[in-house]
């Protein structure tokens, strides 16, 4: 697994507690009950405490999966 | 704190610690406030489990008029903001801006505030409440230009003081002081209006932070320090007394050295409100006295005791001061204006506090000040808090009279004491806060939030006594708390606690007859748990049991009546009708 996943995975954990390990690569808002709009913003801000960078309100309705999630923040990290 | 540190600290708590409950009224979406406030609240309550319950959105004085008997929660806080006193004010709201708008804006918003008021006084009593007042600037809604306040500005923001000054006058609700708020979350930092406009949240991730932080305080206020322990020269006055003598020591503007007549005046108010003032100073005794004989100093000699004078060490001078107090060291702060003499109290007396007394460094001076008012301080000011020091020096002369020891029978029952119990204190603020902060006699070292308390106090078959005392030597004021449930011939007693001034005055056993005789029980158990602290307690009930408790145990009457001690005091009971009606 790469930094980068590694570190989202991290993030996942932080945000939702409860779900499993195994689930998270495959985690998107139609998987994961508890993907509400409210941890939807607070997995926003744990994303950028963790990659230092601030994330725009108004990506938040595309970025609905782990996958999406890790798409953005490459490219993020290439734009760096 | 960051959002993912909040969430770590509230992930962390054992899932099966007691829950405690905590509604958040505010009209916002609470988001980060409420991920930030449970942090704040779980590192303070690190054994329970804090579970926070946002209130209606769009509706604070719903949320405020829901809360019922049935199961009030164990904390309120309430997060006021101007939409909260009319929806024109919100940035989200279609509302209109006009001039005639504005008037009717001011008019909604007195309304709205009496019934807010009106809500929290019908709030049942238990949960404490903290409350802060509107943190964001008004919308540039009002006619005037930015930088002078609008008569509507000045109309919104005096019927929010008047509100808050009735509403913390009821002496139940901790009011957040904007100002300090102002310091640590500056107001240009607060407003995030995009995440307003999006989300419904209205702060900024610092703003957030900052005022949950206040607001747990407020909810969950820390044990104020007992005691200040303070150096004399270049500290208590500016100067080597010494050196220069006790005339040409300073603490006024004169002389430059307003900084110790306001450290001074600060001590002198602290006293005042029951925080103890000792003095430990390596001087000469005389020339110390004649200082103190000074009419201008503004901390009064009769403010100060002990006064521990001579060349030794400071150490010792703390050890007799915290013994003449009979309190720890981790209860009291020692100020002085030597890095050295402060690191060698603090090798000698683990858990104090030491501030450096910053004699040249004006700022630094006032964070200092602030630092003791802040360690110091209390909401309220008891008759209690003006007995203690003279109930100490008093003490101190009871223990010379008795050698220290145990006191001779003759010279008990010639101090004519007189211990009373008041069976209906319960709701008086310096019961809890004795049980709260009293270490040493201290039945399982429990300590109760306000909630708690209530529930404790008002379950079946509560029995609550509250303790005070005084004999020849004058009041010791309200120095025990005992409080149990009666069911058939046994009692629990699930607290008690005693001053430590009040040791060797056979109060304790006083308290046991009382338990015995005014509840007709045949036994006592006792919720013991023995504590890092709590050895005064086990001596006293190893004197009764043959030896020391480890756990719970049970006392039966004629366990006591088999070794309690003769008993002088005049016995007196408040309020038993009252309390048993």
């Amino acid at each position: 697994m790469d930094e980068t996943r590694q570190r989202l995975t991290n993030c996942f954990q932080v945000v939702f507690p409860e779900l499993p390990q195994e689930a998270i690569a495959t985690a998107s808002t139609a998987t994961v009950a508890a993907w509400d709009s409210v941890a939807a913003i607070t997995l926003m801000n744990v994303i950028e405490d963790e990659f230092g960078f601030e994330m725009d309100l108004d990506d938040l309705a595309d970025l609905d999966s782990f996958e999406k999630l890790y798409s953005y923040l490459q490219k993020r990290h290439q734009v760096a | 704190m960051t959002i993912t540190e909040a969430l770590r600290i509230t992930q962390s708590v054992p899932r099966d610690a007691r829950p405690f409950a905590v509604t958040l009224a505010c009209g916002f979406t609470p988001l980060h406030l409420q991920t930030f406030l449970a942090a704040h609240l779980q590192q303070t309550l690190a054994d329970r489990k804090v579970r926070i319950t946002p209130g209606l959105y769009g509706n604070l004085v719903g949320t405020l008029e829901t809360i019922s008997d049935a199961s009030p929660p164990d904390g309120l806080v309430i997060a006021l903001e101007w939409p909260d006193l009319d929806p024109r004010l919100d940035y989200r709201g279609a509302g209109s801006w006009s001039v005639t708008a504005v008037n009717d804006i001011v008019a909604s918003a007195q309304t709205m505030l009496h019934r807010i008021a009106n809500a929290l006084l019908r709030i049942p009593a238990g949960p404490r409440i903290a409350l802060s007042l509107p943190t964001l600037a008004l919308p540039p809604l009002f006619h005037a230009p930015g930088w002078q306040a609008s008569q509507h500005e000045l109309a919104l923001e005096a019927g929010v003081l008047r509100f808050a000054a009735d509403i913390a006058q009821a002496g139940r609700i901790a009011v957040i002081n904007s100002q300090r708020l102002a310091e640590e979350s500056p107001a240009a930092g607060r407003l995030d209006l995009k995440s307003d406009l999006y989300t419904g949240l209205p702060y900024t991730i610092e703003h957030a932070d900052r005022l949950a932080s206040q607001l747990a305080l407020a909810l969950v206020p820390p044990a104020p320090k007992k005691g200040i322990i303070s150096d004399l020269d270049d500290t208590l006055w500016s100067g080597i007394a010494g050196e220069v003598g006790p005339d040409a020591l300073g603490w006024d503007l004169a002389s430059h050295a307003q900084l110790h007549g306001l450290y001074q005046k600060l001590l002198a108010s602290l006293a005042d409100s029951g925080t103890l003032i000792g003095i430990a100073s390596k001087n000469d005794p005389a020339v110390v006295a004649k200082a103190f004989e000074r009419k201008d100093l503004l901390l009064h000699p009769e403010q100060v005791f002990p006064i521990e004078v001579h060349w030794n060490a400071k150490s010792g001078s703390v050890a007799r001061i915290l013994e003449a107090w009979n309190i720890a060291a981790d209860s009291v702060i020692f100020v002085d204006d030597s890095p050295m003499e402060l690191a060698e109290v603090a090798a000698a007396h683990p858990g104090i506090e030491c501030v450096l007394f910053p004699r040249n460094d004006y700022q630094a001076g006032l964070a200092m000040l602030r630092q003791l008012r802040d360690r110091c301080g209390k909401e309220r000011v008891s008759k209690d808090d003006a007995l203690r020091l003279e109930s100490i020096r008093q003490g101190v002369a009871f223990r010379e009279q008795t050698s220290g020891g145990a006191a001779p029978e003759s010279f008990l029952e010639q101090i004519g004491a007189v211990v009373t119990f008041d069976f209906a204190a319960a709701a008086e603020p310096r019961v809890l806060e004795l049980v709260n902060k009293t270490n040493q006699f201290n039945l399982n070292g429990g300590r109760y939030t306000q909630a708690d308390w209530q529930k404790l106090v008002s379950s079946p078959g509560a029995l609550l006594a509250a303790v005070s005392y005084e004999d020849k030597f004058g009041p010791l004021g309200t120095i025990g708390v005992v409080a149990g449930q009666l069911g058939g011939r046994t009692l629990v007693i699930e607290t008690w606690v005693m001053s430590c001034r009040a040791f060797a005055r056979r109060i304790e056993h006083q308290t046991l007859k009382m338990l015995f005789e005014t509840t007709g029980a045949s036994e006592i158990d006792f919720r013991f748990t023995p504590t890092a602290k709590n050895g005064p307690l086990r001596d006293f009930f190893a004197t009764l049991l043959g030896e020391e408790p480890q756990s719970e145990f049970r006392l039966t009457r004629s366990q006591f009546e088999l070794r309690c001690p003769a008993l002088y005091h005049e016995v007196r009971e408040m309020r038993r009708a009252q309390a048993h009606g």
